[in-house]
């Protein structure tokens, strides 16, 4: 069974180098292909079978048997070898266009074997608790990707999916910061900013940098990189700048600290609007043209590695302390755990994933403004984080498809003047949605205190403990 | 020098003006927060929600009749918000309340989106404050010398209130020891009630003459002078009513100097500037006494 389990690992493993090669080499075989495809080839090589079919009818006619069977296999020679040809360049096509999720798909059957190997290994028995969970998450991958195959890239639902995601990551980040450490932080749309334009400035075209910055000659940078690294340096700016601005601003209090963080989002968006980093920033115009994603797997995979990250560190020893450090700040330093050093990691890490998910707008958006990032984006993703529960991954994960949902989707129709016969339905008009929404949210703030999760997680284990003490109970009550 | 001061003036003037109207929504922040340890975060909005109310009153009833409606729906607000969105959680930790008091900013700015369709409104003029006057060499409305001067009555009036009536006594022991003022016998209530109402109508008379001179109402207008008044409450020390109004004067005419001196992208990002220094140097702000936590 051990030695079935690590064989089938290889098979995934090959498999996945093979995926990987033929994406990565497509891009040089395909002009070779299309050259031995051109039209004019072709036909010399029809001209070709013609001539070998029409000696075979005049050898049958001729009564050669064995000049006919040479002529008929070159025919079919030449027959396959044209059907090789139109395969491989199907295959080609194949991978030319779906090169980035040829590699994804790459990467997972290598997680896959990983995962069938620690499974093989495993003595303890903790990796056969991932399994299902493991089965799960594929399950929901896959279903995105069918989904988006099925309803169309630009359906509503699948709007709602994309930015749901990157709502996720961005609530999972502030609720690191608000729920898990204590730390009543309103930073978080300035993180986004830093991040947004971080990606933005260094994944835009070499050859549109003229037409985006055409108020400041084409800008100071005139390259381009690609999207991940982008990614990783807009986390790593928003992170940098958290890391300065940690030193003064953490050493407040609850309320101060907010304000404080508060203040200096809007300080970065003054900065970034500023006309003389104009260069850098393109002033308060727009920066567009940069690399965006063109499935919704994109942000659920970019989203669903950060949160799973998120969800490691709190389960370390570190995250222990941040809730320590919660409960009770002067508890927690008794015990010995470094306040300052603690509170600078949690806020660091947080804004890193803030200035991630800022990048992942900025590519669902497609375009990116400073003056976008106000501090009503920053209460939006609070609110979030308190209906789903402060204190909860699971809970902000839910919360922000629910929030996305709802804000874009299922209550558009208050927004629409809508007649019943003759009868104008009063109140429904542009803005009524959101009102009806904040409503809502009111009302969890104020009589749902603990938001969807309060501070457990989502888990397979409990549930399935419900149900069976669920059902226990119906057999005591039968 | 006469150079220098006629190029300057407009600038002082327009500065002084603005710190009176900052003052006034400043005192707000600084009474909430004293008696509840609370950032209304909706103050600024209430404050917008003034100026829509001015509006809308404006353009079907005389001014005599408009003006003191508009004072008396705000005020209402302000004692509705209170009793719904921040009594329940009266007990609740302090972030809840905080929360909800984001959610009710989010709330009135998106109801002021509804029912103004989002479009700025033309706020009225009101006769005499409206009208134009110069000094010296620069041209002003008469709002700009009045602000000032209204301000400081108002907050002699305030001071003279709290210094001198049982209420007054009553808002002071309970920003002192909230707890122990309940034991006292204090309707805890009550105060809290009347702290708002106070709030509100400084909110609805600062922003009849904060859009005299920004005739310009949008749903989002009141949140960046909410957040400079609540800087300049916390610039001041908060919970001191004499700090907040004399962080909100320097706070307006500092911003105004930013402005002169050619850098207007950066007059909102130096105030908070401002408000970092401060926390950093001193937490408590000019005139805030020193907390110390006990365990």
């Amino acid at each position: 069974m051990k030695m079935f389990k690590i064989i089938l690992a290889a098979l995934l493993v090959i498999l996945a180098l093979v995926i990987t090669a033929s994406a990565l080499t497509t891009r040089g075989t395909l002009p070779t292909l299309l050259e031995r495809m051109d039209p004019e080839n072709l036909a010399a090589q029809d001209a070709a079978m013609q001539k070998a079919k029409d000696r075979v009818t005049t050898a049958l006619a001729e009564n050669n048997p064995e000049r006919a069977q040479r002529s008929l296999d070159r025919y079919i020679n030449g027959f396959s070898a044209q059907l090789t040809l139109s395969g491989r360049v199907g295959y080609d096509l194949f991978f030319f266009r779906n090169g980035p999720s040829m590699l994804a798909l790459a990467l997972f059957l290598v997680v896959a074997a990983a995962g069938l190997i620690a499974h093989a290994l495993d003595r303890s028995g903790r990796v056969r608790k991932l399994v299902l969970p493991a089965i799960l998450i594929t399950v929901l991958y896959v279903g995105v990707y069918i989904v988006e195959n099925i309803a169309g890239a630009n359906s509503m639902l699948m709007t709602v999916l994309k930015k749901g995601a990157i709502y996720a990551l961005l609530a999972v980040s502030m609720n690191l910061l608000n729920g898990f450490t204590g730390l009543f932080s309103l930073g978080q749309a300035g993180f986004m900013l830093i991040g947004a334009y971080t990606y933005a400035i260094f994944s835009i075209e070499t050859q549109s940098r003229a037409q985006v910055y055409q108020y400041y000659a084409g800008g100071i940078i005139q390259f381009q990189l690609p999207a991940l690294v982008s990614i990783a340096l807009a986390g790593l700016a928003a992170a940098l700048f958290a890391f300065l601005i940690g030193w003064p601003v953490l050493r407040l209090k609850s309320d101060y600290l907010a304000i404080a963080t508060l203040g200096f989002a809007e300080i970065i968006r003054a900065i970034f609007q500023y006309d003389g980093l104009g260069p850098l920033t393109n002033g308060s115009n727009l920066l567009r043209k940069f690399t965006v994603f063109d499935t919704a797997l994109f942000p659920f995979a970019v989203a669903g590695v950060c949160i799973a990250l998120i969800a490691l560190l709190i389960h370390s020893t570190y995250g222990r302390s941040f809730k320590a450090i919660r409960d009770d700040e002067v508890a927690a330093e008794a015990m010995g755990i470094n306040l300052y050093a603690h509170k600078q990691m949690a806020f660091v890490i947080s804004s890193f994933f803030a200035g991630v998910g800022g990048a992942l707008l900025a590519m669902y958006q497609t375009t990116v403004q400073a003056a976008a990032f106000t501090s009503a984006m920053t209460y939006e993703i609070l609110l979030i984080v308190v209906i789903g529960g402060m204190g909860s991954i699971s809970g902000s994960v839910i919360a922000s498809f629910l929030f996305v949902a709802a804000s874009e989707w299922w209550l558009r129709f208050l927004d629409n003047e809508t007649m019943l016969g003759s009868f104008r339905v009063p109140l429904l008009r542009s803005g009524f949605r959101m009102v009806v929404f904040s409503v809502v949210i009111m009302a969890v703030v104020l009589f749902y205190r603990k938001g969807i999760m309060g501070d457990r997680e989502l888990s397979l284990g409990r549930f399935r403990r419900r149900l069976s003490h669920r059902r226990k109970g119906g057999a005591q009550d039968g | 020098m006469t150079e220098f001061i006629s190029a300057n003036l407009p600038y002082l003037l327009a500065g002084i003006s603005v710190g009176g109207q900052y003052a006034l929504i400043a005192i707000g922040y600084t009474m909430v927060y004293g008696i509840l340890r609370l950032i209304n975060f909706a103050h600024g909005d209430i404050f917008t929600v003034a100026a829509y109310c001015m509006v809308y009153m404006n353009a079907t009833m005389p001014l005599y009749i408009s003006l003191p409606l508009t004072i008396v729906f705000t005020v209402a607000l302000g004692l509705a918000v209170e009793r719904v969105a921040y009594k329940p959680l009266r007990d609740a930790p302090r972030m809840s309340i905080m929360i909800s008091a984001i959610g009710v900013s989010y709330l009135l700015q998106n109801l002021m989106w509804y029912v103004t369709g989002g479009l700025a409104q033309q706020y009225p003029t009101i006769p005499w404050i409206s009208s134009t006057i110069s000094i010296y060499t620069a041209t002003t409305k008469m709002v700009t010398l009045v602000t000032p001067v209204l301000t400081l009555v108002l907050v002699v009036l305030l001071v003279q209130l709290i210094k001198h009536t049982k209420i007054g006594m009553a808002m002071r022991a309970v920003s002192r020891d909230f707890e122990t003022s309940r034991l006292m016998g204090i309707k805890i209530n009550g105060v809290i009630s009347v702290t708002f109402a106070i709030g509100s109508f400084l909110a609805a008379v600062g922003s009849m003459l904060y859009f005299s001179n920004y005739t310009a109402v949008t749903p989002t207008a009141g949140a960046m002078p909410g957040l400079k008044a609540f800087v300049a409450a916390v610039f001041g020390g908060i919970g001191s009513i004499p700090g907040a109004v004399i962080g909100a004067f320097i706070i307006g005419i500092a911003e105004n100097i930013i402005k002169a001196l050619g850098w207007t992208a950066f007059s909102d990002a130096f105030t908070f500037a401002l408000l970092i220094v401060i926390l950093i140097f001193k937490p408590t702000g000019l005139f805030g006494e020193a907390v110390h936590e006990k365990v």
